[in-house]
């Protein structure tokens, strides 16, 4: 593929796509100093290797490139070569706007056809703490050359075409590292590390959808897996954490009921003393009566 | 029509039964509770979602089968795992979680205590092994490197007692969870001095001592209320998962003895007598005044195999574990008894008994170029059957034993209680889709009921319907590999010390 680039401020086909900052691909026959200094950007960055051996630094940490490898850098993450160099070789990449929510969530945007549940999970399997390298990733390098030629040519149906890919380059970023970090030998390892990130974010309104993509599996599977492991449906195993938690907190003179219904994920303080009671017989506040 | 309810709180989850009154199962549940590593040594629970999850066990339970056929619960019967330790405050409060079996944090005091004549006297009191599984110490643990913490408790609690009192307000212990404590003498039944001072608490800080068949107050009306339960339903305190599984193998006596594998595994017995042992490789626990459960417990059960099987099987599936293991297991069938030369020391956790050395570490030994995956799968389980041979061979030296019982989630495989028959040469009980330990609870109830006269009698009734015999062949060519794994486990001592401590820098 020849060189190119595209930018959003100067390139008429980018003219649709605001949410594409800048697309590219790069030939270096020789080395170029101060051609890939260290940087940090606000939008989200993908990076394929074509040809060459890169050493960059993402996020302080250093790393090696090999042609195949994708890197994956999030938004405010710094990446660059340490010694600013641009090496010999060639790679492609994208620079995609995406927004943050009160949450700290990643937001794709209104381009994307992924639902608002897809979103969130997609955003929590990205900011897990996880390598920012994925090695042997030749599907991102496919889905970049796809979205150039898209931009090119410019045929009936483009502008549908490279939101889906962008869609779909994120789909498989998200459903790699979730293989990667789950290779689907040892499920009480991986239900734990789920009950950590589900303790982690109690108050969070956790959906299925979410909690599967976190262990790497479709929600039929997930649903069947759990149920068999804990005896228990996903969100009523996550209903007896946000109790004991509560417990936990009502023995605590100094935190009210609404805030401890909040901070253990339910709707309401009705939504909380409900489901309290059921299970164990008391209201909220009754139990914490008894207590004090 | 009439039931009794046993709850078991075990290690990683909470196993909910009901039987008729003629021990006729009718119905089952578990619920999953996790352990916690927050540090490599350390193993906790979280107290109140193990509550929260037995009530909600129990309330799917009872509305999704004892109340719609109509059942009228009369007894509720608990038992659970031993050695846990909770600390709770002068309300009750839980201090922190619950410290389980696992939990390796006061190696250090047992290691003082075992080199000491006052861990010997203690040992022989007590009649619990020096090992940092005990509430001994993990409570001078607790005294030594967390002050604050400790002049804050009010009273140290097992699982068992602060679940108890969170139903019914009674602080409990019953005798078999209390004789695992380290803090029991067993054979006065009393709290024990010299371990209270090791330990630098007073009796008043533990919760009251009472025999298995005590009830532990009643149901507190809001629970009888959502659980749809009568008031006059009898809480039993209950016993151990130990004793409860021998209980239910209907073992007691000469000549008898079980085998649990599970996770982990043990090897018991049990009598009217202590099995005193010079070189303190047997526990004894007290399930009553004239019941003793002597045996030796082996952290390398089915999770070693289990271990295996992640790194070596085909998981055409994913998380398929169970398929991948057998399929593992119908490879290591075709290898002959003894795979042809290849001996494992299955000790990746380090071990208890009958050695007690938590620096003890695998070997694979005798690989030669003819071996393929299958003499290794093979060896694996053989390598934790050995283990456990090795302390049945040990406590033969107090007792005579005839026959053999065996459960457990892995005990009940097909491929183990063959291969426990050859190995120890002796004839294997067991029955399939039988939960030892529950049933041992019904039969606790039904005793205290008055259904049988005694705990001798209810052991009687119990028929274990399978059995399978040794092959006198097999046997001889495993107790030739058997005498390499016995000498390989204890000329290895040094190396086991050396690699541990790398391990561990």
């Amino acid at each position: 593929m020849n060189q190119f680039v595209l930018s959003h401020n100067s390139a008429l086909e980018l003219r649709l796509f605001p949410h594409i900052l800048e697309i590219g691909v790069i030939k270096n026959p020789a080395i170029r100093l101060n051609g890939f200094p260290r940087t940090v950007e606000k939008g989200l960055k993908i990076y394929y290797i074509l040809e060459g051996k890169f050493e960059w630094c993402i996020c302080k940490h250093p790393f090696i490139l090999y042609p195949g490898d994708a890197a994956l850098v999030l938004p405010g993450s710094e990446l660059g070569n340490p010694a600013n160099v641009l090496e010999i070789g060639s790679f492609s990449w994208i620079h995609i706007q995406v927004g943050m929510n009160e949450r700290e969530e990643l937001v794709l945007g209104s381009w994307s056809s992924l639902s608002d549940s897809e979103n969130q999970a997609m955003s929590k399997v990205l900011k897990m703490d996880h390598p920012p390298i994925l090695q042997k990733f030749s599907d991102a390098g496919v889905l970049l050359k796809n979205i150039q030629t898209e931009l090119t040519n410019q045929e009936i149906g483009y502008q549908a075409r490279v939101n889906h890919l962008l869609d779909e380059i994120f789909i498989q970023v998200a459903r790699q590292y979730t293989r990667i970090s789950n290779p689907g030998r040892d499920f009480p390892k991986t239900f734990m590390k789920l009950e950590q990130e589900l303790r982690r974010n109690l108050s969070h309104q956790w959906t299925v959808e979410e909690m599967a993509s976190l262990v790497g599996l479709g929600t039929t599977l997930f649903n069947e897996k759990v149920k068999s492991y804990s005896g228990f449906s996903p969100l009523s195993y996550l209903i007896n954490i946000r109790i004991s938690e509560a417990i936990k907190m009502l023995k605590r003179p100094d935190i009210n009921l609404t805030d401890i219904a909040l901070d253990t994920g339910f709707y309401s303080s009705q939504h909380f003393s409900t489901t309290f009671k059921k299970l164990t017989g008391y209201t909220p506040s009754e139990f914490r009566k008894n207590h004090l | 029509m009439e039931c009794i309810i046993t709850i078991e709180l075990g290690t990683n989850a909470v196993r909910i039964y009901a039987f008729d009154l003629n021990g006729n199962s009718i119905g089952s549940l578990k619920g999953y509770c996790p352990t916690f590593h927050s540090e490599p040594d350390y193993s906790e629970q979280d107290p109140d979602q193990i509550f929260i999850t037995m009530l909600n066990v129990l309330k799917n339970l009872l509305e999704d089968i004892i109340h719609p056929k109509r059942y009228k619960v009369l007894c509720i019967c608990f038992c659970s795992a031993m050695h846990s330790v909770l600390a709770v405050d002068r309300k009750g409060t839980p201090l922190g979680n619950v410290i389980t079996w696992a939990d390796n944090r006061a190696n250090w005091e047992a290691a003082e205590l075992k080199n000491s004549t006052l861990g010997k006297k203690i040992y022989t009191a007590t009649g619990t092994p020096l090992h940092p599984m005990s509430p001994l110490t993990k409570i001078a643990w607790i005294k030594n490197n967390e002050n604050e913490k400790f002049r804050q408790v009010n009273k140290f609690l097992s699982l068992k007692t602060y679940i108890l009192q969170q139903l019914t307000g009674e602080y409990m212990i019953d005798y078999s969870i209390a004789s695992a404590t380290g803090l029991l003498n067993i054979h006065k039944i009393a709290w024990e001095p010299d371990s209270l001072k090791f330990a630098g608490i007073t009796s008043e800080m533990l919760p009251e001592l009472v025999p298995v068949f005590t009830q532990a107050g009643k149901l507190k009306k809001a629970y009888q209320v959502s659980l749809g339960l009568s008031s006059d339903t009898k809480i039993l305190v209950g016993s151990s998962d130990g004793c409860m599984a021998i209980l239910g193998d209907g073992v007691n006596g000469n000549g008898m003895a079980t085998i649990t594998v599970e996770d982990s595994g043990a090897f018991r017995v049990m009598g009217d007598k202590v099995l005193q042992d010079e070189k303190q490789r047997i526990f004894n626990y007290l399930l009553t005044e004239n019941h003793y459960v002597s045996g030796g417990p082996t952290n390398s059960g089915g999770v070693i195999f289990e271990w295996f099987t992640r790194q070596f099987g085909d998981f055409k599936n994913p998380f398929d574990l169970e398929n991948s293991m057998i399929e593992l297991i119908n490879e290591g069938m075709k290898i002959s008894p003894g795979s042809d030369g290849l001996i494992f020391l299955p000790y990746l956790l380090g071990e208890r008994a009958p050695i007690w050395n938590a620096n003890a570490r695998g070997v694979f030994f005798g690989m030669n170029i003819k071996h393929e995956k299958a003499h290794f799968v093979r060896a694996t389980i053989e390598g934790i059957l050995f283990e456990i041979y090795s302390i049945g061979k040990t406590i033969e030296e107090h007792r005579t034993i005839n026959n053999i019982s065996i459960n457990g989630s892995f005990g009940n495989l097909p491929f183990f209680t063959q291969m426990v028959a050859d190995i120890f040469n002796k004839p294997v009980r067991f029955s399939r889709n039988y939960h030892s330990v529950s049933f041992g609870s019904y039969l606790l109830s039904a005793t205290e009921m008055g259904i049988y006269k005694s705990i001798d009698d209810a052991v009687k009734s119990v028929v274990l319907t399978d059995q399978t015999t040794p092959d006198k062949l097999y046997h001889k060519m495993y107790v030739k590999y058997f005498k390499i794994f016995e000498r390989l486990t204890s000329k290895l001592a040094n190396e086991f010390a050396d690699i541990a401590s790398l391990q561990q820098s």
